[in-house]
């Protein structure tokens, strides 16, 4: 075939996609985000192709592109994320030495990298000339080769399209950050060339590939056909539309389509074992559980009915035991994120046991993610449970709701966290502490202690609040635990103490209204304030400035309870019909004697000091409830706005305090130290005891292992 | 004498002279609580006033260790030195014990406390000479040959396909520990055998000796060693269901579990009794008939 009918032919295909892109672009026009945010019109056609001798893909993209915005653009920016495993003068590479052993391992033969070995657009333009590699963020790293844009020859008008036709050639690496090989197994991700997103007014945002942070993309409709060898077993985002072997049947070339998504990855390995199951609605979701649901989100039943999803697994032969308990992972987590967010919007799922060796397990991709398990794993550890959930779940949150990851990661990783809580909870209740030994479950032998996640959460979030604010851009945080304490499990902390503080019906409402209004859109921070604000009814701006843009440490506590006879007599000089009176001990003693007091008439003022000893604030209409309980069996209870450093709470009672308890009903999850929220009067060890007992044993243990060493 | 009728012998001696398993058990208890005091004093600190206080071993475990670890981020160091200091203090008590336990095995009289310390005193040197050349013999044993075993399951797991492979590498891995450890171990015992035996201050020379003694009938002594083992395993296994067996919660199920758990400990200490009962008896059948017993 020649070069000038290859040309030609392209030129065609880009008209019909222009065609095609026009008519999308209108509708899209019609729902354009309520935030101003525009939305470009992207279509994707990638043929590629698996060389497993030399571990390259060698693929051909078509790009439809449109600029929606009302300025015109001079240039197109696109992110080649592979480069990012090219050399340690990567952005990645450079910013993994400054962890030390946290950093990334690569050996010398494991690197990886994407070259564009033609662009043209549809009237022949060779782009190639024009080809620069960009460093904008900072720090920067002029090594970096993740981000590079093409100079157009014309900047492109608003509404006009254009169609760009990349080739390109990338070595995979070995298993690194997600993506690579191991023997023959390959998992596929950020592996194509993939445009930037141009925001209106800002210009584009393309950032560099750093180690902290993930990604953010347009939604696109992409159209892909995989070659690989005829013995591989492939996977990937969207549906398999068809599988064509060469006429030799050494290779089949897999085509998978899928709408509005803004990413694709796939993976390919000869020994994956492939299940398909039926998400069916019916027969997973009850009436009742509509109908509660329903009122909860004040919406009508019907409107809330989950649709039927393919569900397809790809897993290792080693973990085929554990098919049906990813299957049930997945139901749980398709009916519940389905029921409280909104209805799964795609006719497939792909769940991917990641290929041995490749790291790549634990991720999600539109309509596709990654588990994780290993060969012996106890059923009273939610593990792959939890990991399937929250892979899953990010479908929603990132998927569906598309943040920008490297800017505001909380937004899909800190939601998704709680979100994965809940599910988690409804399903599977609290799950056993893993521990192991040699690979050998301990939790098979022993009792450990059971938690739900928002108690691992927190103790995340109370360590690295000082670090941090949550909105902090990703490779900005102070370290890579920083970052994941503070964007997903403090974040997730935040969101709990929220639910605590509003209400769960009205946190179901926030987080569903939030997902309904920003489907298929690029939500910002602002945009779930405002939403938490009109669903709450009142301005929640405090919270978010004392919990997310800031390093506040939130902690109220009892300073001191004291519970004491209330005086009547007082000792010292008096002015009594203008003479001076003494009254002393003896003189008070006779008194009391003489009033013929009892037991019984006896007062007792109780103080209560509370204290803020974190800078967090309360704020808003929030108060702080204070609750005394009283030794007859009643109760007392104050609330404070918390604002000053301290308070003082008088009561007067025929009877003493047995205790005060600051936030008894446990709303302010987010408080550093839940121990000195309560105070009683008198001390109790008993629980302590108990504790120093049980572990009293272990000690012993311990020590009596100490003789196999004499 | 066969080495099952060796074991018999062991045992029963080891049965003989419990007292000295008390004695151990004892020493474990009061290290135990200096250990443990001062996580005692800080859980009192932080929770004898406070309503979380009640939950410690019932509500979310999470919630108040989560507490505990940001208010005494900063304490760790202490809290580590704290627990290291004790059990180092510990590692030399036991080689002070050791010299007690297998002198009053040595002789065929009743066990007491004041024999008991007077012989933990009269070997300790000798015996922690021995325990120096034993950190050198778990250095060049498990450090040297069991660093080249695990290059060369190294070699095989990288070249793995699926986690089984990892999985059996680990476990034979584990599996050569506990062999190669189980070498050292016996053979500094039946060192510390010799010394107590002969009565010889010459730590070296009795090492020395005890190449010539091992070699000519080593597996024959590991056999024993192993079988020793294999009563540790099984005294393991029975407190293990005993424990599983006693309900949760409650005061009395705790204080029934508590005791059981003293039990096992004492169980362990006699365990050190009968190791070092069957090795003396083993060196006593194949090497020295003492004086006073021929």
């Amino acid at each position: 075939m020649g070069k000038r009918f290859k040309k030609t032919l392209f030129s065609v295909f880009c008209l019909g996609l222009i065609l095609q892109g026009v008519s999308s672009l209108q509708a899209r026009q019609e729902g354009a985000s309520a935030t101003g945010e525009g939305k470009n019109f992207l279509r994707y056609e990638i043929w590629v192709e698996l060389d497993e001798e030399t571990k390259m893909l060698r693929g051909k993209e078509d790009i439809f592109w449109s600029n929606w915005t009302q300025e015109p653009i001079p240039d197109f920016w696109f992110h080649l994320y592979w480069n990012a495993f090219k050399n340690e003068r990567s952005t990645v590479f450079q910013e993994s030495r400054e962890e030390g052993r946290l950093g990334i391992q690569v050996g010398d033969d494991d690197w990886g990298w994407i070259d564009i070995t033609a662009a043209t657009l549809a009237d022949g333009t060779d782009l190639i000339p024009t080809l620069e590699f960009i460093n904008q963020d900072e720090p920067t790293h002029p090594g970096d080769q993740t981000v590079a844009r093409f100079l157009l020859p014309e900047p492109l008008l608003p509404g006009q399209e254009m169609c760009l036709r990349l080739e390109f050639e990338a070595k995979i690496p070995r298993g690194i950050l997600r993506t690579g090989y191991y023997q023959d197994s390959y998992f596929i991700a950020q592996w194509f060339p993939k445009p930037g997103v141009y925001e209106r007014g800002k210009g584009w945002n393309c950032h560099e590939y750093h180690l902290n942070s993930e990604f953010f993309a347009d939604f696109a409709d992409f159209t892909v056909h995989i070659t690989v060898p005829a013995r591989y077993v492939v996977g990937a985002s969207g549906k398999q539309v068809s599988a064509v072997s060469d006429a030799a049947g050494k290779k089949v070339t897999y085509t998978f389509e899928q709408t509005n998504i803004h990413d694709f990855a796939w993976t390919a390995a000869p020994h994956f074992i492939k299940v398909e199951r039926d998400f069916l609605a019916a027969q997973e979701v009850t009436e009742e559980e509509y109908a509660a649901v329903a009122r909860m989100v004040n919406l009508p039943p019907e409107d809330i009915r989950l649709p039927d999803v393919k569900m397809i697994l790809l897993i290792l032969p080693e973990h085929k035991s554990q098919v049906e308990r990813h299957f049930k992972a997945l139901r749980a987590a398709i009916k519940y994120y389905g029921l409280w967010y909104g209805p799964y919007p795609y006719e497939t799922v792909t769940m991917v046991d990641p290929p041995f060796r490749t790291g790549s397990g634990g991720m999600e991709y539109p309509t596709l993610f990654t588990a994780g398990t290993g060969v012996l794993r106890d059923r009273k550890v939610l593990s792959p449970e939890g990991v399937i959930i929250h892979e899953f779940g990010h479908g929603y949150w990132y998927g569906l709701v598309a943040n920008n990851e490297f800017e505001e990661a909380w937004l899909d990783e800190g939601i998704n966290t709680y979100s994965t809580g809940k599910v988690q909870a409804k399903a599977y209740g609290p799950g056993m502490m893993p521990a192991s030994l040699f690979g050998i479950p301990l939790t098979w032998f022993f009792k450990f202690p059971v938690y739900y996640d928002y108690e691992l959460d927190r103790i995340a979030a109370i360590l690295a609040v000082e670090l941090d604010p949550i909105t902090t851009f990703s490779w900005h945080f102070y370290s890579r635990a920083s970052y994941g304490m503070n964007v997903y499990m403090r974040a997730s902390t935040c969101l709990h103490t929220l639910e605590r503080l509003l209400g769960e019906e009205k946190m179901l409402r926030i987080l569903r209204t939030f997902q309904a209004r920003f489907r298929f859109k690029h939500p910002r921070t602002q945009d779930f304030v405002d939403v938490v604000n009109e669903i709450a009814g009142q301005d929640m701006g405090w919270f978010f400035e004392e919990f997310f843009f800031n390093t506040l440490n939130f902690d109220y506590g009892i300073a001191s309870l004291k519970s004491y006879e209330k005086k009547e007599f007082f000792r010292g000089f008096f002015d009594v019909d203008g003479k001076k009176e003494k009254v002393t001990r003896a003189s008070i003693s006779r008194l009391e004697k003489g009033k013929g007091k009892e037991a019984g008439e006896k007062t007792y003022t109780t103080e209560v000091r509370v204290r803020r000893y974190g800078e967090a604030k309360v704020r808003g209409e929030a108060r702080l409830k204070l609750r005394v309980l009283f030794e007859d069996g009643s109760e007392e209870t104050r609330f404070w706005d918390g604002q000053e450093r301290w308070e003082k709470f008088i009561f007067e009672k025929p009877t003493r305090a047995v205790s005060a308890e600051v936030d008894p009903d446990f709303i302010w999850l987010i408080d550093s130290n839940l121990a000195n929220n309560s105070m009683r009067l008198k001390p109790c060890r008993k629980g302590i005891l108990r504790v120093v007992t049980k572990v009293f044993f272990w000690v012993q243990l311990g020590l009596s292992g100490l003789w196999g060493l004499t | 004498m066969s080495t099952l009728k060796i074991f018999g012998k062991g045992f029963l001696t080891a049965i003989r002279k419990t007292r000295l398993a008390l004695y151990v058990w004892l020493a474990t208890v009061l290290f135990s609580l200096v250990i443990l005091a001062p996580i005692y004093f800080l859980l009192s600190h932080d929770f004898s006033r406070s309503l979380a206080g009640d939950r410690l071993d019932q509500g979310p475990l999470l919630l108040w260790l989560g507490d505990m670890i940001y208010q005494h981020r900063d304490d760790f160091p202490f809290l580590a030195g704290w627990t290291i200091v004790p059990a180092f203090l510990f590692l030399l008590l036991y080689v002070f014990l050791n010299g007690g336990i297998l002198g009053r095995i040595s002789v065929n009289e009743r066990v007491n406390l004041p024999a008991f310390l007077s012989d933990s005193a009269r070997y300790f040197w000798r015996f922690v000479r021995v325990f120096l050349l034993s950190i050198l013999g778990y250095i060049l044993v498990l450090g040297i040959l069991g660093r080249g075993v695990s290059a060369l399951l190294g070699v095989w797991i990288k070249k793995a396909s699926s986690q089984w492979s990892t999985l059996a590498a680990s476990l034979l891995k584990l599996l050569v520990f506990l062999l190669l450890y189980s070498l050292v171990k016996m053979f500094f015992d039946y060192v510390k055998v010799r010394l107590v035996v002969t009565e010889s201050k010459k730590t070296a020379r009795a090492t020395l000796a005890n190449f010539q003694f091992l070699g000519r009938r080593f597996f024959r002594a590991w056999g024993l060693f192993l079988l020793c083992g294999l009563v540790f395993i099984a005294l393991s296994l029975v407190y293990y269901l005993g424990a599983k067996a006693i309900p949760a919660g409650g005061v009395i199920p705790l204080g029934i579990l508590f005791l059981w758990q003293q039990v096992y400990v004492l169980a362990l200490a006699w365990i050190v009794v009968f190791f070092f009962s069957t090795e003396y008896e083993f060196f006593k059948a194949h090497q020295y008939q003492p004086a006073e017993q021929t």
